[in-house]
């Protein structure tokens, strides 16, 4: 796959880099809030759990959940995205192209409108955003593989059908607070979220990022066409369910707990192959961590403009993330 | 060391080949010729394992071709496709270890000594140490194949399968490029099938020719019994002569027909 002769060292000091930023992000949004507290403080509860103080209880019960949540998150769905990116070989494709947050947001619509209890909407969504994958993992079949185009196909046409429906429940519920509330998932959230949750979705993430880890090696003979993968012993078909599998798994378990975070699953991977190049093995575990690293920063300014009102984080991520890729990407023309 | 026993080919529902049969032995270069379109390469890759066939047996040392495992048929079979599309942002060095891939289990990330070896002993058996740290992509047509072969043979295959190595190239580097798969096959004792288009430089480099065409395999043997006037005429549907020269090259030519006046 790659010269046994490459020494990495500029790709591994970039990837200790992005490392070293998710520790200061984690440990800065978690003492970033309505209560601050110093680094020292965040530290000291971190190793010494001390539940018998209010700083002990807002951290551990509050403020450490929805860090590890928004991290979760981010790693999921920048992991989605980089996994999708590499075996599409196309790099506009996001972790939604399988339809996962249209049928999410589809399920949630109608859970709202028919009042299910908001406990059971994080597994309404999961459920939905997989089965929704299925489907159009199933219409893209052919023979033993995947195609391409009708996977492409197939998520854009689901995508657009549920789009609808939620439109059509939005403008039909008699209360504007069913439209409200349906509203305010569509943009994403990560408010009120706690460790229930996150036990959940960390399951599910964790089995897509383990298959997607083994698939590592396979997907850098992808690179060739798959072809020539084929003849260096690459078992294609495998490949593609696998990343098609792992990366519905890791976008409903993300979509399930945060609603529709966009963005994140489309930018990540652009700036991971910036910082480490196209080789899998590296690109995978980076854009989990720069994935981290984005949504845990998004969400903490999501929670700390105007406490205790928050943004929507997915709006927020496009109205600021978006501006500021588009100055990344597109400056290089001007020099 | 490649055995076909009544093979058939079907492509999109209706069979372009029947009852092929040949063996191919370990030490030989055998040309798969005959007109476009007539499932040269669809054969090589139904011997490569890469497609099913419709009917027969293909054997890789006395085993069925289809009860290899992906990664296991890729350590003993090397299949080197007509040009694709470059791979983008790789090296030489990075194009030739990828024949390393079958040999690594799907945990190991690392490369081994083993790799390495086989890396360097690929890159020097195909003369390809002045280009080893240039980017794939710059190379000419004639580099790329070399390369190609060099991946081949880092992959330790025993057996390599040739689509049209020569397509794109000059007469010069499509003389290196089958020298060297004669290499392959004579020094190293590789077992070597390559698809060719022109009738004598298969016949200059290869041991055996076979001859596709009318659906079937018409013949198997050396370039002077294979290289029938009438023969050639009927499967390529144009006059071909063929001149037997002292030391026994065989050559033929397409008769073009005689120009009108206007």
């Amino acid at each position: 796959m790659i010269s046994p002769h490459r020494s990495y060292r500029s790709e591994l000091v970039a990837l200790a880099a992005a490392l070293l930023v998710a520790c200061a992000a984690l440990v800065g949004a978690i003492s970033v809030g309505a209560v601050a507290f110093p680094f020292g403080a965040v530290l000291g509860q971190v190793v010494h759990p001390d539940l018998s103080t209010q700083a002990g209880r807002i951290l551990w019960e509050i403020r450490i959940p929805r860090v590890a949540i928004a991290a979760l998150v981010g790693a999921s769905l920048g992991l989605a995205g980089m996994l999708l990116q590499t075996m599409l070989r196309n790099p506009l494709v996001d972790p939604y192209l399988t339809g996962t947050s249209a049928g999410a947001a589809c399920a949630i619509a109608i859970g709202i409108a028919a009042g299910v209890a908001s406990a059971a909407l994080p597994l309404l969504a999961f459920v939905a955003a997989l089965a929704t994958a299925l489907i159009v993992a199933a219409l893209a079949r052919t023979g033993t593989g995947i195609s391409h185009e009708r996977l492409i196909l197939a998520g854009i046409s689901l995508s657009a059908l549920f789009a609808g429906v939620v439109t059509l429940v939005i403008l039909l519920s008699p209360r504007a607070s069913t439209s409200l509330s349906i509203l305010a998932w569509l943009g994403g959230s990560l408010a009120g979220r706690g460790w229930s949750d996150a036990r959940v979705a960390s399951i599910y993430a964790a089995i897509g990022v383990a298959i997607a880890l083994a698939l590592a090696p396979m997907l850098n003979g992808l690179r060739f066409g798959e072809n020539r993968a084929r003849a260096l012993g690459v078992d294609v078909d495998r490949v593609q369910w696998g990343v098609v599998g792992a990366a519905s798994l890791l976008t409903a378990a993300a979509v399930s707990v945060s609603g529709i975070v966009g963005f994140v699953g489309l930018i990540v991977p652009h700036v991971t192959r910036r910082f480490v190049g196209n080789d899998a093995r590296l690109t995978l575990v980076t854009s989990m961590v720069l994935g981290a690293v984005l949504v845990v920063l998004a969400d903490t300014v999501a929670r700390s403009i105007d406490p205790p009102l928050e943004l929507p984080l997915g709006v927020l991520l496009s109205m600021f993330g978006v501006p500021i890729f588009i100055y990344l990407s597109f400056r290089r023309r001007a020099a | 060391m490649i055995e076909l026993n009544n093979v058939a080919l079907a492509y999109g529902g209706c069979r372009i080949l029947e009852d092929v049969s040949f063996t191919v032995r370990a030490g030989e270069v055998l040309a798969l010729v005959g007109p476009n379109g007539v499932g040269k390469s669809t054969l090589l890759r139904a011997i490569a394992g890469a497609r099913p066939i419709d009917a027969g047996r293909i054997t890789f040392e006395d085993r069925a071709i289809g009860t290899f495992a992906p990664r296991e048929r890729s350590q003993n079979i090397a299949l080197i496709e007509a040009e694709g599309p470059p791979p983008e942002g790789l090296l030489v060095d990075d194009v030739v270890a990828a024949g390393r891939l079958p040999h690594r289990p799907w945990w190991r990330w690392t490369s081994t000594d083993g790799d390495r070896h086989a890396v360097d002993g690929a890159i020097a058996r195909t003369n390809l140490a002045p280009l080893r740290n240039r980017p794939f992509a710059e190379l000419s047509s004639g580099e790329r194949q070399r390369v190609w072969i060099a991946m081949a043979v880092a992959q330790r295959a025993r057996a390599f399968l040739l689509d049209e190595p020569t397509s794109h190239l000059d007469i010069k580097h499509t003389f290196e490029t089958l020298a060297l798969a004669r290499r392959l096959a004579h020094e190293d004792g590789g077992a070597v099938v390559v698809v060719l288009h022109d009738l004598n430089v298969a016949a200059a480099f290869a041991d055996r020719i076979a001859l596709l065409g009318e659906r079937t395999l018409l013949a198997c043997d050396t370039a002077a019994t294979v290289f029938d006037e009438a023969l050639l005429a009927r499967v390529y549907g144009i006059p071909i002569a063929v001149r037997h020269e002292p030391g026994g090259r065989v050559l033929a030519f397409a008769v073009p027909p005689k120009r009108g006046r206007a």
